[in-house]
């Protein structure tokens, strides 16, 4: 609703646009960490087509394991896994012909089995954890062991329509000992693609077929933008010192973090079955200083994700107050370690509108409580979620600690990407995300307003200087012009 | 219309089309709330504003004096040439107008320190209020000393002229311009009683 409304506001040129598209592409490290898998079956055979993966999803474990269950349902349940060592999106677009050179793809057999197959199901990104365990869920899953095969071998096996199997063919990637180019390599992999298809075919067999690799290739150039990182920089700069290696690590840290796909659902709060407070960061991480030193944990993987198994226990959410308790084991030598974000919601006479506030995130360990202030600069309309970049009490600190006194002042936290909403949620989805950068800082205000009063003084003087003319009153063409003497 | 009448009406009226059209935007999506004045207001530097107001105090009365002494001296001038005699008595008014100028000495005084602050909680109250006040105290000596300037000038013209013709008018019209000078003078007033409790520093 209003996301298009921002986008008209900020009207950015299309070059930048293009730009900053580009850079979100390519910045998600998505061509270089996932595997295609191509999945199709026999000739005649229908399943039904799945809703195709919008465009960028990664494709996870479980969503993989139930695309194979309802193949495996409808369709044949002898399966012809074509296992390449490392495969990447990149091999396709580079040796399959796509940019109108048909005549030089190397995916010849590939592409005539594709054309023939009804609904294959083709999907662009799969992560390689889970295209790596592809064997192992399809053994569970035909309740069959994989059969390591090559064509000569499949051409002596006698295959049952009945019965489940698993014909796994392992392809080559790198380079063998003759040192092939990758060209050749798949090449020779496609072809041996096609001699297995026409053999399954004179053993007409129904089967469905798999294509996908262990490991993403990596072959290819895949470039990050590091536009703002200062990597074009350092080159300039006179390199060593403490403090260049603190920002180095620094810059490091952020670029890891950066390049993280950062595809999952928020953390979701349920109060009667009714999402109650939704939070989502890409990056959180908590520090401690102790004797001298700045003692960081990762947080995000045991919060976020596949990976989260966070418990909310002790979260509540009324009309007015929320809160949402993540207790963590075992960080950084605390046995019991709680984030609370306390939130509340209330009407302001002066905007006469309802704001919420994060009024403060507590760490609660051991029996301290450190406590950070929030609601001076984390706040949203109530019908709105808060979204802010970085949200961290040291950086342009936003969670600034509650006294000088308090235990906070020995503790970092830091989120990157970060975005909470405590009230007025309607399924479990963010509302319109009120970002905390407005679309000038206060530095572009205060220029413009200096320059908009200069170039009024200057349109003033301009025009004053403009309206002067030469006295023409006791002008007279016809008399006698004026001589001014030479001598005194 | 001239060239610059369209000039200034096209640029008049981009500015306030773009106004509009913002303000129309703001208002569909809803986003009302991000036009936030206090904002505004506490983020910007108390050091523009300060600064803003300087210049603007030395600035508006220069314009004001050098205005005066622009239509007077076309005046003394033009009279001058059948009666010289009004050339000295007429010309040294104009050195007063110009002592108004000297309230920046008033102004610098209360600036001589500054603070280190960077966000609104550590700049405090007091270096917001200074930074206003001097701002405000900035414009009141500007403006009042553009008009009060303009205003002896076209006196002044009429005073050499009228001296000219009659020597015993030039005491009368002397009255006129004084009152015309009051008013740079109250400027001054107020603007030093603006800055007088303004004290910037941590």
């Amino acid at each position: 609703m209003a996301s298009s409304g921002s986008a008209l506001l900020r009207s950015i040129p299309a070059v930048s646009a293009v730009l900053l598209a580009l850079a979100a592409s390519l910045d998600r490290g998505s061509c270089s960490e996932q595997v295609p898998l191509i999945m199709w079956s026999s000739e005649g055979i229908f399943w039904p087509q799945e809703s195709p993966p919008t465009a960028g999803h990664i494709v996870g474990q479980q969503q993989l394991t139930s695309y194979l269950q309802k193949a495996l349902d409808v369709g044949p349940r002898n399966v012809v896994l074509f296992l390449q060592d490392k495969m990447s999106m990149e091999d396709f677009t580079k040796y399959g012909g796509v940019f109108g050179n048909k005549q030089d793809s190397v995916f010849p057999s590939l592409e005539g089995a594709l054309r023939v197959a009804v609904s294959p199901l083709v999907l662009p990104a799969v992560s390689w954890p889970a295209s790596n365990a592809v064997i192992s869920q399809l053994q569970d899953q035909l309740e069959t062991s994989a059969l390591y095969m090559d064509p000569e071998t499949l051409s002596q096996l006698r295959l049952n329509a009945s019965s489940p199997a698993l014909l796994v063919f392992r392809l080559p990637y790198s380079a063998g000992a003759d040192l092939m180019s990758t060209k050749d390599i798949l090449s020779e992999n496609d072809a041996v693609i096609g001699q297995v298809l026409s053999i399954m075919k004179t053993q007409s067999v129904p089967y469905t077929a798999l294509y996908t690799g262990l490991q993403p290739s990596g072959d290819v150039v895949s470039f990050s933008v590091e536009a703002g990182l200062g990597g074009g920089r350092s080159l300039l700069q006179a390199r060593g010192g403490y403090r260049e290696r603190e920002r180095e690590r620094e810059r490091e840290r952020e670029r890891r973090i950066r390049e993280r796909a950062g595809v999952y659902p928020p953390v979701e709060f349920k109060e009667e079955e009714k999402t109650c407070i939704l939070l989502w960061a890409k990056g959180l991480s908590v520090s401690i200083l102790r004797s001298g030193r700045w003692e960081e944990h990762d947080l995000t993987s045991s919060t976020f994700g596949e990976g989260g198994n966070v418990s909310l226990h002790g979260s509540s959410c009324d009309k007015n107050k929320a809160r949402l308790v993540l207790n963590y084991k075992g960080i950084l030598g605390h046995r019991s370690f709680k984030l609370i974000f306390a939130m509340s919601q209330r009407h302001y006479k002066v905007s006469s509108r309802r704001w919420f506030t994060l009024d403060s995130l507590e760490l609660e360990y051991d029996g301290t409580k450190a406590t950070f202030n929030g609601s001076r600069q984390i706040y949203a309309p109530v019908e709105y979620s808060y979204r802010c970049q970085s949200v961290t009490s040291y950086r342009w600190p936003l969670l600034v600690p509650r006294s000088a006194k308090d235990p906070a002042n020995q503790w970092k936290v830091a989120f990157e990407d970060f975005q909470i909403q405590g009230f007025n949620l309607s399924g479990s989805e963010f509302s319109y995300a009120s970002d905390c950068a407005g679309f000038f800082s206060a530095g572009i205000w205060m220029g413009l307003m200096t320059s908009l009063l200069m170039v009024l003084v200057l349109t003033y003087g301009l025009h004053m200087i403009m309206q002067l003319n030469t006295m023409d009153r006791f002008d007279d063409p016809k008399g006698p012009a004026i001589s001014v003497p030479q001598t005194e | 219309m001239n060239g610059h009448a369209i000039l200034y009406t096209g640029v008049t009226l981009a500015f306030w089309s773009t106004i509009l059209i913002v303000g129309i935007c703001y208002t569909i999506f809803d986003l009302g709330f991000r036009f936030d004045v206090a904002w505004f207001l506490t983020e910007t530097s108390p050091f523009m504003w300060a600064n803003l107001g300087i210049g603007l105090a030395i600035s508006l009365s220069v314009v004001g004096a050098a205005w005066g002494i622009y239509i007077t001296g076309s005046s003394i001038i033009g009279g001058g040439v059948k009666a010289p005699r009004i050339k000295t008595k007429n010309l040294v008014r104009y050195v007063s107008v110009t002592q108004r100028i000297k309230i920046y000495r008033i102004l610098v005084k209360v600036f001589s320190n500054s603070f280190s602050g960077t966000t609104p909680e550590t700049i405090g109250a007091r270096n917001y209020q200074a930074g206003y006040s001097m701002f405000g105290a900035g414009l009141t000596v500007g403006f009042s000393n553009l008009f009060c300037g303009i205003c002896v000038g076209i006196v002044g013209s009429g005073a050499a002229l009228a001296d000219a013709q009659n020597p015993s008018l030039f005491v009368k019209i002397l009255i006129v311009e004084i009152f015309g000078s009051a008013i740079g003078l109250f400027g001054v007033i107020v603007a030093i009683l603006q800055t007088s409790k303004v004290k910037m520093g941590d």
